[in-house]
């Protein structure tokens, strides 16, 4: 897996090393170059992340620190989250991983006011514990087929809402809009216990997140 | 002015409600951070407790009736119909859990488990289970129940629970531990007079440590008034004479087929019938 990164990160920036000396140019007598180095900038350009979000809960970490996109009409955002799950009765706190889409069907802006609500959101995660004892797929050492599930990786659903206020121009320092959101959500591993068991009611499954997001571009 | 001071104290009557809701969701765990946070609310110690109430009650006796029960992973509703069938009976001593009160090893079913357990009458005691130690399992394990291995006194009759589960700690850890068992028997107490070990997984089973699985049962058969061994794991009822000196292992069923097995224990020495709720 390291040597993966490893391999990753010596394609990438040997081909910053031969693309970037173009950066800072001044616009020159070839069209058509500057229009190539201005699609390769504006491409790069594209993956600056967003915004940022702080948050707490929702299987996500008890406190987390997000950034990610925006786009499809600001109906569409995607988040990469690491959280902290505290130590409490293990030995050690561990790191968590999210990979988060968000599904915002609706934008009601409050009159003339700089709020607006967005009255649902619809997200699915996957988040990963980042820990050795922890596995995506059972490890060798077991006999085939002796833990189906993977302790490492869960999937989750959640639903939820957005208030956004909106910075005027005038007033802005780093940010464009600030907002204030919630979600209830819930893992595989939990609807697998409900769904077989009446003594789990609905509300035993639920995780709450709250959060701040920061956009910034 | 009172408008004005309407609106502040309307304003810090919500923010105090708001910081009580708040409070309360992280009080009841509805901020949780991952399904395996080890975050204990509610009972710990339960083992230590309980044990404390067997050896008191049976105390001088030398008969006595327990519930052998294993395997209540994801089990909720037969654990919980167990719990209440049990209630129902007043002659039986305490309950024997076999190990696996988690399925994935997540900390919500330590609790959710502790929480029915809980409402049986009679003192219950929980064994290590191989599930139960998955992802950071064992940690949330001896934070509810306690140590994964321990004794007690039920009369004259030491019970001896075991932490059998091998491959789950990569044989890195002495499983199982000789030296534990040595020091049970070493036991002075004028009042041990017998033998029962408990266990999640027995010997010739992929999770046991097979190659000291002799050896294991050398220290079984040389106990004191050894009477018999008790295991789970395979969701099965087994009786079997796995070293063929006489000795017997009982698998006890998972929760899941609603039906355990009752122990009596008395002079004569013990004797067993499947019981179905």
């Amino acid at each position: 897996m390291s040597r993966f990164i490893f391999k990753c990160l010596t394609v990438w920036l040997t081909a910053l090393w031969l693309l970037v000396p173009a950066y800072g140019e001044t616009p020159g007598e070839n069209p058509e170059y500057d229009c190539r180095v201005e699609r390769y900038r504006s491409g790069w350009n594209c993956l600056v992340p967003r915004y940022v979000k702080l948050q707490t809960g929702g299987l996500m970490g008890s406190v987390s620190v997000g950034t990610g996109w925006n786009y499809g009409r600001d109906h569409w955002e995607t988040d990469l989250i690491l959280g902290v799950i505290p130590k409490y009765s293990d030995d050690h706190a561990r790191l968590s991983f999210t990979l988060k889409q968000n599904y915002y069907p609706w934008k009601v802006q409050l009159g003339q006011s700089p709020f607006s609500v967005e009255p649902l959101s619809c997200s699915f995660f996957v988040n990963m514990i980042m820990d050795r004892d922890y596995w995506v797929s059972q490890f060798d050492k077991y006999p085939n087929g002796y833990y189906w599930f993977s302790t490492r990786v869960r999937l989750n659903m959640g639903l939820g809402q957005r208030w956004t206020l909106r910075i005027p121009e005038p007033r802005r320092k780093f940010h464009r809009s600030i907002s204030f959101y919630y979600e209830f959500s819930t893992c595989d591993m939990y609807v697998t216990s409900a769904v077989t068991n009446r003594y789990l009611s609905f509300w035993d499954i639920l995780r709450l997140s709250l959060g701040i997001k920061f956009q910034i571009l | 002015m009172n408008r004005s001071l309407g609106r502040f104290l309307n304003g810090l009557c919500r923010g105090a409600a708001s910081i009580v809701l708040l409070g309360a969701a992280v009080s009841c765990n509805l901020l949780e951070g991952s399904p395996y946070d080890a975050r204990v609310t509610g009972e710990t110690d339960v083992n230590t407790r309980n044990i404390a109430r067997i050896e008191h009650a049976l105390s001088g006796k030398t008969s006595f009736r327990f519930a052998f029960i294993s395997d209540t992973q994801r089990w909720y509703d037969e654990t919980e119909a167990f719990v209440n069938h049990l209630n129902g009976r007043d002659d039986v001593d305490f309950v024997l859990h076999g190990g696996d009160v988690s399925d994935f090893g997540v900390t919500e079913e330590f609790l959710w488990q502790r929480d029915i357990l809980g409402e049986l009458r009679v003192p219950y005691v929980v064994l290590l289970g191989n599930h139960d130690v998955l992802g950071n399992g064992v940690r949330v394990y001896r934070r509810v129940f306690g140590e994964e291995n321990f004794s007690f006194m039920a009369g004259d009759v030491k019970f001896i629970c075991l932490n059998t589960n091998a491959l789950e700690f990569d044989y890195s850890d002495p499983i199982p531990d000789f030296n534990f068992i040595k020091t049970q028997l070493n036991d002075e107490n004028p009042i041990y007079r017998r033998t029962i070990y408990a266990m999640h997984v027995a010997p010739g089973d992929e999770q046991f440590n097979n190659n000291v699985a002799d050896i294991f049962h050398y220290y079984v058969r040389s106990s004191r008034g050894i009477l018999c061994a008790l295991y789970g794991h395979g969701h099965a009822f087994v009786e079997a004479d796995k070293f063929g000196d006489g000795i017997l292992y009982y698998e006890t069923p998972c929760i899941g087929k609603r039906f355990y097995l009752m122990f009596t224990v008395n002079e004569e020495g013990y004797t067993y019938e499947p019981v179905y709720f």
